[in-house]
């Protein structure tokens, strides 16, 4: 029967291509193996290294972002790290420059305060100085003028005026 | 042996002198004293005292009066007034004497107190006061 299906086939349609049917017919079958064969033990290791490939990838994917994420956020808090330095730092280097002023101005005012003092002392110790040369002026004076007067009242004190001294001392003494 | 004291030598002298006793005898019975006691070096100021003695009972001063000459008798007299009447004595007795470094002036000296009038004084004040 087979056969004449066969007859039929070669005398009727698939006879006008000029094709083995038979010939067709088994490499029909062989590729219908091949294809459940490839099925069967080839594809599936393959889809599933593609699928464990695919996830792989997917799963680098998604590191990357969230490393990308992390690195956006890590560089936001750097930023922020660093403008807060700065922050601090500009603060510090107010307070330390205010610092100085104070410094500098507190120096400057005992600077002056002990140069006042100073120019105090001297001046107290020069009117001591003053006032002690004065007074031995004073006194050498008093003996120049003492010595001088004796000298002359040795010289010039007659009789008559020693009487008359000596009258004015007995009233002075009454 | 009991020491009397100066001061009641001095007051014995003074009450014996007083009582018209003859100041030999009187100058007598205190050196015997004195000499009793040891004490001759005594004698200067013991007659001090005596002169101290008789000018605060009013009866005597005894004056020393310091110039750098003679004095003249008036002007002695008019030392002898003016102690009677500071001292508040009824006698006087001067005792004068020259000092020619003085200048001039006139030192009065009594038992209580004293007076420099001298030339030499004033000048010797006038530096001390400046020195």
């Amino acid at each position: 029967m087979f056969n004449m299906h066969l007859q039929f086939a070669e005398a009727s349609g698939i006879g006008a291509f000029n094709i083995n049917l038979k010939a067709f017919l088994f490499q029909l079958v062989t590729f219908v193996l091949v294809v459940l064969a490839f099925k069967r033990w080839v594809l599936p290791p393959i889809l599933k290294t593609m699928q464990e490939r695919q996830a792989t990838l997917e799963k680098s994917l998604e590191q990357a972002k969230a490393t990308e994420v992390a690195l956006a956020r890590a560089e936001t808090k750097a930023e922020e790290i660093i403008a807060r330095a700065r922050t601090h730092a500009d603060e510090a280097m107010a307070e330390a420059r205010k610092s100085a002023e104070g410094a500098i101005v507190s120096a400057e005012t005992a600077g002056a305060e002990r140069a006042a003092l100073i120019i105090k002392d001297a001046e107290a110790r020069l009117a001591q100085e003053r006032t002690k040369l004065r007074e031995e002026l004073k006194a050498e004076l008093a003996d120049l003028v003492a010595d001088a007067t004796e000298v002359i009242l040795r010289q010039k004190l007659d009789e008559s005026n020693d009487r008359k001294l000596i009258e004015q001392a007995l009233k002075e003494i009454a | 042996m009991i020491k009397v004291s100066r001061r009641s030598l001095a007051r014995y002298g003074a009450d014996q002198l007083l009582r018209g006793t003859a100041a030999r005898i009187v100058a007598k019975h205190l050196a015997a004293a004195l000499i009793d006691g040891q004490r001759q070096k005594e004698a200067q100021l013991l007659l001090a005292d005596i002169n101290y003695e008789l000018q605060s009972r009013g009866r005597l001063a005894a004056a020393t009066v310091t110039t750098a000459g003679q004095l003249s008798a008036s002007l002695r007299s008019e030392i002898v007034s003016l102690v009677k009447k500071i001292a508040q004595v009824q006698q006087v007795i001067l005792s004068e004497q020259v000092d020619k470094s003085i200048i001039g002036g006139v030192r009065i000296e009594t038992a209580e107190r004293s007076w420099d009038k001298t030339v030499i004084g004033q000048l010797n004040k006038l530096r001390e006061a400046q020195s």
